[in-house]
């Protein structure tokens, strides 16, 4: 049995509420989530073993996947989201460590297991990672769980990485992750403020990712700056935001897709290619599509007005 | 009217199903509507009926109506 089907299993046995999602995930592309699923899965196998990922990573995918539909009903009902200051979302999540390891794991798991994200995953793959120049200097703001760079680290074997996350949680599971990918020789990641990095080098990256901080953040002008900041000339960047969709940590409501790319633009960049994607299913009578939202970026030069 | 039999119409109105049967073993794999964002819907509409507001925590694991009976037995209770 492989992992992905042994997922499904455990899914069916265990969860069956979420049988019908995964299944709208696989159903996006058969092939490439099997292949998908197995690539993280197998990750996932070398951190935790092979009977302990399935309660570690599935289960937590549950109670994420449950927490973010808990929010988006209260922010149907309330109209904004539950947080608004980067001070609250640290209190309650990113300085617990429990809470951050579960969550961490569970934002692992949606790269795949939720359908839109596995929309996502293709187009970070075929738009942003098969056309990433060669020996490329990736830097990834805010890695989160790690996976995405490690994917790039795993597709690309000429590539080399500096992540920085403010949470020790991020640092201890994107390590644990690049060692069971094997490209831990490749990788460094710090723990630093994603906002800090106006300090570094401009001009020093070949590639930026930065998936899924941009709505966490206060003041989002002052990330995009700082991936401009970083990026070479001809450099690609790859960023991805969350509009009208809430989750207990999300504090900048973007509503419209072009205010993303609005942002881009004030801070000198060009947005070459965009996917928004949304859920199959929303809740009944939903008043907001909750869509995420992936961007491809390359530096504006002088001659491009 | 007893916690089983309050929620009982709840999930009859979620499910639109006039003639759902309840019992505390009832869970998802007997009602096919019931995944993981009518699980939220019906949790919403629980807190309501029942003046209650759910941690998300403690609902994401229920497995069944006689485990979500007993949650709401306890948060009444003070619990």
């Amino acid at each position: 049995m492989t992992r992905a089907e042994t997922l499904l299993a455990y899914v069916a046995e265990h969860h069956p509420r979420s049988v019908r999602g995964i299944e709208e995930a696989r159903a996006v592309d058969p092939a490439a989530w099997d292949a998908v699923a197995e690539q993280f899965l197998g990750w996932a196998e070398g951190v935790w073993g092979p009977t302990g990922w399935q309660a570690r990573c599935i289960d937590a995918f549950m109670r994420f996947s449950n927490d973010v539909i808990m929010s988006q009903a209260r922010y149907e009902a309330d109209g904004h989201y539950e947080n608004s200051s980067f001070a609250e979302c640290n209190e309650h999540v990113y300085s617990q460590r429990d809470v951050m390891d579960d969550y961490l794991w569970g934002v692992f798991i949606t790269n795949f297991c939720w359908s839109h994200h596995m929309e996502l995953s293709l187009f970070f793959r075929d738009r942003f990672l098969a056309r990433l120049p060669g020996a490329p200097a990736i830097v990834e703001i805010a890695p989160g769980h790690g996976g995405w760079g490690v994917w790039a680290l795993s597709n690309r074997p000429d590539a080399r990485l500096q992540g920085f996350d403010i949470s020790p949680s991020s640092i201890a599971i994107a390590s644990s992750i690049a060692k069971a990918a094997g490209v831990s020789e490749r990788v460094t990641y710090t723990q630093r403020n994603a906002l800090d990095l106006a300090t570094m080098p401009a001009a020093s990256a070949d590639a930026v990712i930065c998936s899924f901080l941009i709505e966490h953040l206060e003041d989002p002008g002052l990330l995009v700056a700082n991936i401009a900041n970083l990026m070479k000339p001809g450099a690609r960047g790859y960023l991805a935001g969350a509009l009208t969709a809430a989750q207990v940590d999300h504090i900048y409501l973007f509503k419209r897709e072009s205010e993303l790319v609005a942002l881009c633009e004030a801070h000198g960049l060009r947005v070459t290619e965009t996917l928004s994607v949304s859920p199959k299913r929303t809740l009944p009578k939903a008043k907001y599509l909750p869509r995420s939202m992936g961007l491809i970026l390359e530096r504006r030069d002088l001659r491009q007005v | 009217m007893t916690t089983l039999e309050k929620l009982a119409d709840v999930l009859r109105d979620v499910f639109e199903d006039d003639d759902l049967v309840v019992t505390r073993t009832t869970s998802a794999r007997e009602i096919a509507a019931w995944d993981s964002v009518m699980h939220v819907t019906l949790m919403i509409s629980v807190e309501r009926a029942f003046g209650l507001r759910f941690k998300s925590g403690n609902v994401a694991g229920l497995k069944n109506v006689g485990e979500l009976a007993d949650l709401v037995d306890r948060l009444k209770a003070g619990g």
